[in-house]
């Protein structure tokens, strides 16, 4: 059979081939990525769209994780400062209960709780961030306005609404809690307490049964407080639930679409070689025919 | 007969044929990197003896003709795969432009989503917080952009398409017309006996050119070539040539047209064929995908906005302006209807401080709101789509690409010019030539011999 005559074609398509092959290695370890166009690896492409929605997502979480629990942090530490007050109203009323105060003295004493009750109105229409925070959802008021009409000297303007935030799949995190449940629950209603303390402290009656509603107060506050302490315990695991998933899917990404460096680097020495080899053939062959030896 | 002068027009029939066939030879040489070039042979025979009973003697040699040496069927062979080369090659460029649109970037769609539903997330821990809201604004306004951008290539690229078949219609006409041209000047040659060769050579190279173009069916019938696309309109008919032309439809793309009728949908290779697949299937396939999502996720966003509240406590308004009703250019259109942050309806009940409305737009990002599917499941189909299009365009271009390369190699030992053969073709009847003069040469001195007789 005749032999093809002309090897140069074949020999371009080869040294094309190998030099393609070059330029996709080379790209693939300048990127890092073997994936560059979705043809590349269809099947991993589209992973890699599933794998950066659920990367963003979870960097999103985080985030959102970090400011429920300035909130969250925000509001217990106010709670904190409401503890502390009703501790001083305490200490104040026992005080005032004491058979050797005379009226001047409780007047004097009552002075000191209307100001810690003006110190509690404070506390209560915490503001962070342009929102009351114990304002249930109606955060664009003070919840607590001070009401002369109103046996406990306040009235709530708030509503009694929760938010749930969610930061997680299937998870989610109440991010406030109401004045109305907090501060005005109707077994144990604190600024009617305090407004008791400061009329019984006038009228010299009953001193101690207002002590009483104050402990009781102060009793109450401090379980709620647990809310703001069980949430933010569920935040932290949350948040290094979140930190673990994100180390997943950046590992699950780098499987997907990162380069085998070794593999790619070999891939290219390989196709180096093969090219060098096909530029000497080419060389080599083109040079003799019957031509160069007739005389 | 017999004698000195008989000789003598024999050596010389020698050295008239030697010379022929070294002519073949040395335009064999000359040719040897011509493209579609078949070598020629020289065909050499006996002239018919001269029988003088009881002798016969030969009368020299003729150069009977100088055949092309090619195969017909190969040739066809390289044809058709050279039609699915040029549609494939089309396909494979277009494809490859489509993709980078939907290649994973900071602005692609998919991050935009993500973005989107972020920002709405971010929302959900303060909602009555004004930077966060326009927060998601921005985020809308950036994902409307990333859909209209993609959109917008698109259509660009179908209309640089549209171009390219316009230019395509060209070439064929032009190489149509040359066919019918060499059909005739083949036709006159071969009627009065001359060789054709290298006509039919120019004529092969052509429908290689042409069958790169457009699917091309070539009918062969004594010297002439009826060439018809694949579904049997007449391209070339011995020396008349049917002109394509193109029109503009309804939607503004162009058709094409061969002698009043649209045959767009017919032809289905070559580049115009890959080109026409690229703008008239793959690319709307891929719009209507984006146009799908686009609609149904703004559609969906309108929805839960419409079911919450504003900051200013009334009933949300739409999001972004709705598509249209068909979904049809969703994509491109897609824009953002507020710019005021207040009117985002992140309240469930009016409050400003309640989430629960931005809850429920969040829990959009997983609910199967377009076709059944999450709007990131359904783009990362999409991605799919798109790169498994180019990537099974790119293997079978790879595959088509090794059998073209085998057939022409095919071709080339059948055909091409062997500069080992032509040298020692170029020996053989340099020494015949000189042989036959040699004889000559011989019969003058005997000439002489029998002149000189008579004087001496």
């Amino acid at each position: 059979m005749r032999v093809n005559p002309n090897l140069l074609p074949d020999l371009l398509a080869a040294l094309s081939g190998t030099q393609q092959q070059i330029n996709t290695d080379l790209q693939e370890i300048s990127s890092g990525q073997s994936i560059n166009v979705p043809s590349d690896n269809p099947a991993a492409a589209a992973a890699l769209v599933q794998n950066a929605g659920q990367t963003s997502e979870a960097d999103q979480f985080l985030r959102s994780v970090g400011s429920v629990s300035g909130e969250l942090q925000n509001g217990d530490s106010a709670l904190s400062s409401v503890v502390t007050a009703l501790q001083r109203a305490i200490t104040l009323g026992t005080e005032g209960a004491n058979g050797t105060l005379n009226d001047a003295d409780r007047q004097a004493v009552a002075v000191e709780v209307q100001g810690i009750q003006t110190e509690l109105i404070n506390l209560a229409n915490l503001s962070y961030q342009g929102s009351y925070v114990f304002a249930g959802t109606a955060t664009q008021a003070a919840p607590y306005v001070a009401d002369s009409t109103s046996p406990s000297g306040v009235s709530y303007i708030g509503n009694s609404s929760v938010n749930q935030v969610t930061l997680g799949d299937n998870f989610s995190v109440q991010s406030n809690l109401p004045g109305s449940q907090l501060f005005s629950s109707s077994g144990s209603d604190m600024f009617q307490a305090v407004q008791d303390l400061i009329t019984s402290l006038q009228t010299g009656n009953d001193i101690s049964s207002a002590v009483g509603e104050i402990n009781n107060a102060y009793n109450f506050i401090n379980q709620q407080r647990v809310f703001y302490g069980n949430a933010v315990n569920r935040l932290n695991s949350q948040q290094t639930f979140l930190n673990s998933q994100s180390t997943q899917l950046a590992q699950q990404q780098n499987t997907l679409g990162g380069a085998d460096l070794l593999q790619v680097i070999s891939n290219l020495v390989n196709a180096q070689v093969s090219r060098q080899a096909t530029l000497e053939a080419v060389a080599q062959t083109q040079s003799t025919d019957l031509f160069n030896f007739i005389k | 007969m017999g004698g000195l002068n008989a000789s003598l027009a024999v050596a010389l029939s020698g050295l008239t044929a030697d010379q022929g066939a070294l002519e073949a030879t040395s335009n064999n040489v000359a040719n040897a990197n011509t493209p579609g070039y078949s070598r020629e042979v020289p065909v050499l025979e006996a002239s018919d003896p001269v029988v003088l009973t009881p002798l016969t003697f030969g009368s020299g040699v003729t150069l009977q003709s100088i055949q092309s040496i090619r195969d017909p069927i190969l040739e066809s062979q390289i044809q058709q795969e050279t039609q699915t080369q040029g549609q494939l090659s089309a396909l494979v460029s277009a494809l490859s432009e489509t993709q980078t649109n939907f290649t994973a970037s900071t602005g692609d769609i998919g991050t935009e989503i993500s973005n989107f539903f972020n920002s709405v997330n971010q929302l959900s821990t303060s909602p009555s917080d004004l930077s966060l809201r326009q927060g998601v604004l921005t985020a809308a306004g950036n994902l409307a952009g990333a859909f209209n951008v993609a959109a917008n290539n698109l259509t660009a690229q179908r209309s640089s398409l549209d171009q390219s078949v316009e230019q395509d219609i060209g070439q064929i006409n032009q190489l149509t017309s040359q066919i019918a041209q060499l059909n005739g000047q083949i036709a006159n040659l071969t009627n009065v006996g001359e060789t054709t060769g290298t006509f039919v050579d120019q004529r092969t190279q052509l429908v290689d050119q042409l069958s790169s173009l457009v699917d091309v069916s070539v009918i062969q019938s004594d010297n002439t070539l009826t060439l018809t696309t694949s579904s049997g309109t007449a391209l070339v008919a011995g020396q008349q040539s049917f002109q394509l032309s193109s029109q503009l439809d309804s939607s503004g793309t162009q058709q094409v047209f061969a002698q009043g009728a649209n045959i767009t949908s017919t032809i289905v290779s070559g580049q115009l064929g890959g080109v026409l697949q690229a703008r008239d299937q793959q690319i709307p396939a891929i719009q209507t995908q984006l146009d799908t999502l686009a609609s149904n996720f703004a559609g969906a966003v309108n929805s839960v906005q419409a079911a919450g509240f504003d900051l200013n406590g009334s009933a949300g308004g739409n999001l972004f302006n709705p598509p249209p009703a068909s979904g049809t250019g969703a994509a491109a259109s897609l824009s953002v209807a507020i710019t005021d942050p207040a009117l985002i309806a992140a309240s469930a009940d009016g409050t400003s401080g309640s989430n629960g409305n931005a809850e429920a737009l969040y829990a959009l990002r997983s609910q199967g709101i377009i076709n059944g599917q999450s709007p990131t499941d359904y783009y990362s189909n999409l991605v799919f789509n798109v790169g498994n299009a180019s990537a099974n365009a790119n293997a079978e271009q790879s595959a088509s690409g090794l059998v073209l390369q085998q057939l022409n190699d095919q071709r080339s030992s059948v055909s091409g010019v062997s500069l080992d053969e032509e040298a020692a073709n170029v020996l053989r009847f340099q020494q015949a030539y000189a042989a036959s003069a040699q004889v000559i040469t011989t019969i003058n001195t005997m000439m002489e011999d029998v002149i000189n007789m008579k004087t001496s």
